[in-house]
């Protein structure tokens, strides 16, 4: 009995994401289940994916920051903050919408660099430095607005939160990503054979194929069926893939694996580790600049409260998915399916009229449930 | 009653099938001072362990006679109740708790209902401030507004306090200034007075000689000899200590030596907790093309600051000047030597070494990534390559080059961290224990490496507390004590009692 137990955990640390799809599945038979089918339709999906979006882009930032060893309070008033200056130049200047976005994340990348460089450089421990940020950020959001609720008025604006991609478009890039992750598959395999590491057999690997397959043609076949994929899941779809290249396959993302696993053996190591975390806490900043931007878009104001606990969402995403509260380890994807589940609870809850305080005390319970476990977990193996 | 205060009797203890300690006997008199002497890793820290349950009962083997009542104490609690009272080396306080609270740390004066009973705390603070000679300590303000020595007294009232009969001192001058070691010389003198017992662990032959009634001297785990003091000369304290064959462990090969190359001039290091104290104090040295420079001295001499503040990674105020063919190296970062072509091997693996979760392969060439990079992105197969080459060079066993670091053995870690120092190609290559905690075939494999890498012109600064290997490998030795250089010998008939000599400051008595 107790062997069944111990083999079962060992599968579920193993495949965190095996889990965590296993609590989707979970908390979507529940609601649906409780809601009578209006939880799982196509229309419901695309508004789930939305709200997600913004969070999901948040948390994968926020997962490296944490894989870094660090933490960042204050990207919830930054995504307020950023959202409602691009509001402002449209609203007030009239800027074209590009030059607009361009500034918007050019500040959101300077701002985040800012907190970086408190950080890294002048060493305030990053708690602080995000909670100063919070309040700071906040403050001049509500000097920008002064308090008032501001209206985009440019179309572009707006179509960049509210749009869809065509469905013949969603289809061929359903098919796109398939075969790519088959091609990436093969060439990994090819990869592990070369330096005789251990490969999987070759049914298994196919059965991930097809079931990754599946995931994307209920994913495209749902939303295509409702009005087509939205353009910020797009977005965090994009981000997703390039941050899953950037965590493996390049030297920035190399270390911050490394600075977050051992700081001092990498700084000795000869790598400037001030440089790597003030970089991290740039291209979070620049993750805030693009979730203000949807935020305002799909809104079509800049409200001086947006944002607000955004933060405490994206951080729960990444523990909830797997990111290790000692550093070192964690993934975008992990992060990513975190947001969702949070995302599902909220729409869930919203959809069943539960009363917003019994939805916070259910997601603070799954929080502290899931890093319990990741606890849990972690103590077995050493 | 009986002759003696404490006796331990063939005390064994073995960590993992080896043997730390194999059958030792310590005898100890009221009011006596014994000064226990041995070289590193003799076994002196853990036979105080054993004495005063850090280890407790049943996991050595021997016996302990206390007043002549066996001793079977399973924890700290035990012994501190019967009177042992152990001061570490490393000094235990809680730097912000007042010296009072810190004096009754878990042994506090309480009123009614737990609540504390400051009055009487500070009553018997004073006293005993006034018994140590020290009344200026105000004993109601933090321990951190004295300074280290200060601190040190403030430890022995604690233990006192405890009504302590044995106190056993583990190096307890290698954090003073030489003003501040007089004062606790005197202390532990008039403490004899009083009939407090006392062992004292130093390596500093001239203060066991100071307070100590008798020596007695432990060498690989087993007791030497144990003599009244003015029995014997320093000489023969020294030759009890090392008395060890150098084994052919060593392959030395000829190699060339050449022009100097790098030069380190005037490195001073202030220690992080008490800045009047220096840790290295204006030590300057040249090193030649292919020359292999061992840095000999004893725990705590300043050589590991030393090959910090080279490195630019001293995390305290120092002043260095590093020059390479002449030219003054501006080395302010770990980053900045590794560029300069000076790569460091730290003591500490596991905190400094090794980044755990990370593959044996990506810690190899964590310090060169950008090597195989074309505009941030790594080319997998080009690091492959490399990390397949180094893992065949360096021998590292490894299920894959992928496997996480930290599953490795400690002999694998090693030459993993020395692989990732090597790639950088320095020209001088700075190794802070390369063997420690590494077994013997893998020391060999080492040592090996280290005759390649200077027959091919780089410069090796290697650091090292084993005598033999020291002495088996460098092509000079420099001895450093206290900080200070103490010596700088050519290795060609050079003897294990020199450089002791040198390392604990007789040199000019051995050489007379």
């Amino acid at each position: 009995m107790q062997s069944i137990a111990r083999s079962i955990q060992q599968i579920f640390s193993r495949y965190k994401i095996l889990a965590l799809l296993l609590a989707i599945v979970a908390i979507w038979s529940f609601f649906t289940w409780q809601s009578e089918g209006s939880f799982l339709t196509a229309r419901n999906f695309a508004n789930l994916l939305r709200q997600m979006a913004i969070t999901g882009m948040l948390a994968s930032g926020m997962v490296f920051v944490i894989i870094a060893g660090e933490i960042d309070l204050s990207v919830g008033s930054l995504l307020g903050l950023l959202g409602g200056v691009a509001a402002v130049l449209d609203a007030s200047f009239h800027l074209p919408v590009a030059l607009n976005f361009a500034i918007v994340l050019g500040l959101g990348l300077l701002l985040g660099l800012f907190n970086g460089y408190w950080v890294a450089y002048l060493r305030v421990p990053s708690f602080i430095v995000g909670l100063a940020g919070m309040l700071i950020f906040r403050g001049i959001l509500l000097a920008v607005t002064k308090g008032s609720t501001i209206s985009v008025e440019s179309e572009n604006f707006v179509a960049f939160g509210q749009s869809y991609l065509p469905v013949t478009a969603g289809y061929v890039l359903g098919v796109a990503i398939f075969v790519l992750q088959g091609v990436l598959m093969l060439r990994g395999r090819a990869n592990r054979q070369r330096y005789q590491l251990a490969v999987p057999p070759l049914w298994q690997e196919a059965v991930k194929l097809v079931v990754i397959g599946l995931i994307i043609a209920g994913f495209v076949e749902a939303l295509n069926s409702y009005e087509g994929i939205p353009l910020p899941v797009l977005l965090m779809l994009a981000i997703l893939g390039g941050f899953s290249f950037l965590a493996r396959h390049t030297v920035f993302g190399r270390r911050i694996y490394a600075v977050g696993s051992n700081l001092e053996a990498t700084r000795l190591s000869g790598v400037n580790t001030r440089l790597v975390k003030m970089a991290l806490f740039g291209v979070m900043g620049l993750m805030c600049a693009l979730a203000g931007l949807t935020n305002t878009a799909r809104m079509a104001a800049g409200s001086p409260s947006s944002g607000n606990m955004g933060e405490l969402d994206a951080i729960a995403s990444c523990f909830i998915g797997g990111t290790s509260m000692r550093g070192g380890s964690g993934t975008v994807l992990g992060a990513l399916i975190g947001a969702l589940i949070m995302a599902s609870l909220d729409n869930g809850m919203s959809m069943l009229s539960v009363e917003s305080y019994w939805q916070m005390i259910v997601k603070g319970s799954i929080l502290l449930l899931a890093v319990w476990v990741d606890v849990m977990s972690g103590s077995s193996e050493r | 009653m009986s002759e003696y205060l404490l006796e331990m009797q063939g005390i064994v203890k073995a960590f993992s099938g080896v043997k730390a300690l194999d059958g030792i006997d310590l005898v100890v008199r009221a009011g006596e001072c014994v000064g226990l002497c041995g070289e590193n890793g003799a076994g002196k820290s853990t036979l105080m362990k054993v004495l005063s349950a850090v280890y407790p009962h049943g996991t050595w083997e021997g016996r302990i006679l206390w007043d002549g009542e066996p001793l079977c104490a399973r924890d700290i609690r035990e012994t501190e109740a019967a009177g042992i009272v152990i001061i570490h080396q490393e000094l235990m306080l809680v730097p912000h708790l007042s010296v009072a609270e810190n004096i009754f740390l878990g042994n506090e004066i309480t009123g009614p209902g737990g609540l504390l009973n400051y009055a009487a705390m500070y009553q018997r603070a004073a006293e005993l401030m006034a018994e140590l000679k020290m009344p200026e300590v105000n004993v109601a303000l933090p321990v951190s507004q004295y300074g280290g020595g200060h601190q040190q007294l403030i430890e022995i009232a604690k233990a006192l306090n405890k009504k302590a009969r044995l106190l056993i001192l583990d190096e307890p001058t290698s954090s003073l200034t030489k003003a501040e070691t007089a004062i606790l010389l005197d202390i532990i003198l008039a403490l004899k007075k009083k009939g407090v017992a006392c062992v004292m662990i130093s390596h500093k032959l001239d203060e066991i000689a100071a307070v100590c009634d008798t020596i007695s001297v432990i060498r690989d785990g087993t007791h030497v000899a144990t003599r009244p003091m003015g029995e014997l000369s320093v000489d023969q304290i020294i030759t009890l200590m090392v008395g060890r064959e150098i084994k052919n462990l060593y392959p030395r090969e000829e190699h060339a030596i050449g022009e100097v190359i790098f030069e380190a001039r005037n490195i001073t290091c202030h220690d992080i907790d008490n800045p009047a104290r220096k840790k290295v104090d204006n030590i300057s040295f040249q090193l030649r093309r292919g020359e292999i420079l061992g840095v000999a001295g004893l725990v705590g001499a300043g050589r590991t600051e030393l090959a910090m503040a080279i490195f630019g990674c001293y995390p305290g105020r120092y002043e260095a000047t590093v020059l390479l063919d002449g030219r003054v190296l501006q080395i302010d970062s770990p980053q900045a030597a590794v560029q300069a072509g000076v790569c460091l091997v730290p003591e500490d693996r596991k905190r400094h070494g090794i980044v755990p979760l990370l593959g044996v392969g990506y810690n190899i060439t964590l310090s060169v990534l950008q090597r195989f990079s074309k505009y941030g992105v790594i080319d997998p197969s080009a690091e492959m390559q490399t990390i397949e080459q180094m893992i065949q060079r360096m021998h590292i066993k490894t299920a894959t080059p992928l496997l996480a670091i930290q599953g490795l053995s400690g002999g694998n870690q090693q030459k993993a961290v020395l692989a990732k120092m090597l790639l950088p190609q320095p020209r001088v290559l700075i190794l802070d224990e390369p063997t420690r905690g590494v077994d013997v075939g893998a020391k060999y494999e080492i040592y090996k490496l280290m005759m390649a890498l200077v027959k091919d012109g780089m410069s090796i600064i290697m650091i090292s507390s084993e005598l033999p290997e020291v002495l088996g490998v460098s092509d000079r030795v420099l001895v450093i004590g206290e900080g200070q250089l103490r010596g700088d010998f050519v290795n060609a008939g050079l003897t294990q009692e020199t450089v002791m000599a040198a390392a604990i400051g007789k040199a000019e008595a051995l050489a007379a």
